[in-house]
């Protein structure tokens, strides 16, 4: 009926560790000021996370963007940085590039992409060596928040 | 809107001495508070009683509800139920001192809480222990201790009410075992002749109509501030200097309870002092209301799974940083590393009479505070994506310098009041002007 949708991008730099995640934060906020069901928002907050995160330790410069609309949420983040090789190598639960002092700093599990890919709906991923990455990932907004 | 007066159970407001400045409007963790008419004026349902507006409040027009002490020539069975924090206040003196200040005041008891702390310190590990075999509740546990926290959780993080562990808070442990126990002491007693004083350095914990915590009743009669009360002890203290010393407060009278202060209740106070008694290994103490915030959000998404507990205190350095306190935070914090380097940090408990309570129930409360979330402010009325859109559209029209001028804490709730009817456009200074330009 209402042809309703919002549409909001947020800038996310590399190496930026003291501001990454507000972008998710500030979704969430969003999202729980819409009255969204809250599991359906944990859902999109822990992807949108770690899809900021990423970009952060392995990506370059890049850009999040939120559209909502009466029955999806959708999530793109996009950065120009160095890429990914192999994409199913990056897409397999422990497979992490990430260097040592991000992995003492509690990250670089190897559980983002497929964390991402387990709690979206649909989840595309694009990148070409040198170029840069591009996640697109659509969560539907049903009764029960899926 | 409500009486300006009276903004809330937690503050109360002078209007003759407010000046209109904002500064209360900009602090508000829960932008509760706007400035209408030049003057400030409360949400009530929307106050979490952190006493940030009486902290930063210049005039003093922002003040806590404490009860006073000139109740206590009235009630005829006063007791004092004291928070070790108190002992910081006065560096270098002894707990037992300052005790028997509290009876020359003119308590019938005073009782100290430290031994409560502990009790609630040993339930905790306990129920953490457990839960980490049966995981009915999800990591981080949060602490129920520091009031504000909870009502902060309740307010803007209600799905975070399951991580607040259910014990039942030292306090209100203090208050149930205190009446029972006064009961073979002063056989015609009734609820009406007692009164339980709380002494301690938070204006959150006294407010009539504040909801219980899993039941915590009974609870105390009234609350004094350290504030309400530092100046008068302080004059017992220093007169009966040479007497106490002769006579020494050894071995704990009657009035006292047997509840001394052991060495472990000074750190109470400090951020961290709730843990650092605990044998939980993966835990961390967060204090300051926007690292509780912060740490809320990430929470909320997900994060810090990996860690059992998490020890909240909304003021800065813990309860020594107290909004009723009397001296200044780092004074006191400096007071409690010497005075625990001394006694060091022994626990006086026995965990196996700990234990055996927990399995009476001693320490759960019948009810849990996720399901009492009706009890808690309102929440916000929820908007549509065309607000979302409409408040972004505005955000374009409006400065964006958050400079509290309109009256409220910045442009973005400022927006967001407008598309909810409570405000128009024409109140942003700066909008008119820039209008009046074109
Ligand atoms: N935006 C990106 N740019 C370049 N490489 C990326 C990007 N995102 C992911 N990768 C590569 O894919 C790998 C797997 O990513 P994934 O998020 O699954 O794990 P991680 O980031 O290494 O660790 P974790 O997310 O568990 O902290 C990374 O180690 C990295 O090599
Ligand atoms: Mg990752």
């Amino acid at each position: 009926m209402s042809s309703s949708s919002l549409k909001k991008t947020f800038q996310v730099n590399k190496k930026d560790f003291i501001h990454a995640g507000e972008a998710s934060i500030h979704i969430k906020n969003l999202l729980k000021s819409l009255n969204m069901n809250s599991a359906i928002i944990r859902r999109i907050a822990i992807c949108g996370y770690e899809g900021e995160m990423n970009v952060v330790m392995h990506g370059g410069e890049g850009c999040l963007t939120l559209e909502i609309d009466t029955e999806k949420v959708m999530l793109d983040i996009s950065d120009n940085g160095p890429g990914i090789e192999n994409i199913d190598l990056a897409m397999q639960e422990g497979f992490s590039t990430a260097l040592d002092k991000y992995r003492e700093m509690g990250f670089g599990a190897g559980m983002g992409l497929p964390n991402m890919k387990k709690n979206s709906d649909i989840f595309k991923i694009e990148s070409e060596k040198g170029k840069g990455t591009k996640v697109q990932m659509t969560f539907f907004i049903t009764e029960k928040g899926g | 809107m409500c009486d300006p007066k009276t903004p809330s159970g937690y503050v109360q407001f002078n209007e003759d001495l407010c000046t209109g400045c904002a500064a209360c409007v900009r602090c508000c963790p829960t932008q509760a508070i706007r400035i209408r008419e030049g003057m400030s004026v409360h949400l009530t349902d929307r106050c979490i009683g952190c006493g940030e507006c009486i902290r930063v409040c210049g005039t003093g027009a922002m003040s806590a509800p404490t009860s006073e002490l000139e109740s206590l020539k009235r009630d005829q069975i006063s007791v004092a139920l004291v928070s070790p924090v108190l002992y910081s206040q006065f560096p270098g003196e002894k707990p037992e001192n300052i005790l028997q200040g509290l009876r020359e005041m003119g308590f019938c008891y005073v009782v100290d809480m430290s031994y409560f702390l502990e009790m609630f310190q040993c339930a905790a590990e306990e129920f953490i222990a457990r839960n980490r075999e049966n995981k009915t509740y999800p990591h981080p546990l949060i602490s129920p201790i520091c009031p504000v926290v909870v009502r902060l959780i309740a307010f803007q993080f209600p799905d975070l009410l399951s991580h607040v562990m259910p014990v039942i808070r030292p306090v209100a442990l203090m208050s149930r075992e205190i009446r029972r126990q006064l009961v073979p002491r002063e056989p015609d007693m009734t609820n009406k002749t007692v009164a339980l004083y709380y002494i301690n350095p938070c204006p959150t914990k006294f407010a009539p109509d504040r909801p219980y915590f899993h039941h915590e009743q009974p609870y105390v009669d009234r609350v004094l501030g350290i504030n309400d009360i530092y100046a008068e002890l302080y004059r017992h203290l220093s007169q009966s200097q040479g007497k106490i010393a002769k006579n020494g407060v050894s071995g704990f009278s009657q009035e006292y309870f047997n509840y001394c202060p052991g060495p472990r209740s000074l750190i109470w106070g400090m951020s961290g002092g709730e843990i650092a008694g605990m044998d939980t290994e993966h835990t961390l103490a967060v204090s300051g209301l926007r690292e509780t915030v912060t740490y809320l959000e990430k929470i909320e998404m997900g994060l810090f799974s990996d860690i059992e507990y998490i020890e909240f205190r909304t003021c800065p350095e813990g309860c020594l940083g107290g909004t009723l306190t009397a001296i200044d935070r780092y004074l006191s914090k400096n007071a409690v590393q010497k005075a625990v380097l001394k006694v060091g940090a022994e626990r006086r408990v026995s965990r196996r009479e700990i234990l055996q309570l927990y399995e009476k129930d001693w320490f759960i409360p019948k009810s849990s505070l996720a399901r009492m979330t009706g009890l808690f402010g309102i929440q916000k009325p929820p908007l549509s994506i065309d607000s979302l859109s409409e408040i972004d559209r505005l955000m374009n029209l409006l400065p964006g310098k958050n400079c509290a001028a309109c009256g409220t804490p910045n442009c973005r709730t400022f927006a967001e009041d407008v598309v909810r009817k409570k405000a128009a456009l024409s109140d942003c200074p700066v909008f008119c002007t820039r209008q009046r330009k074109k």
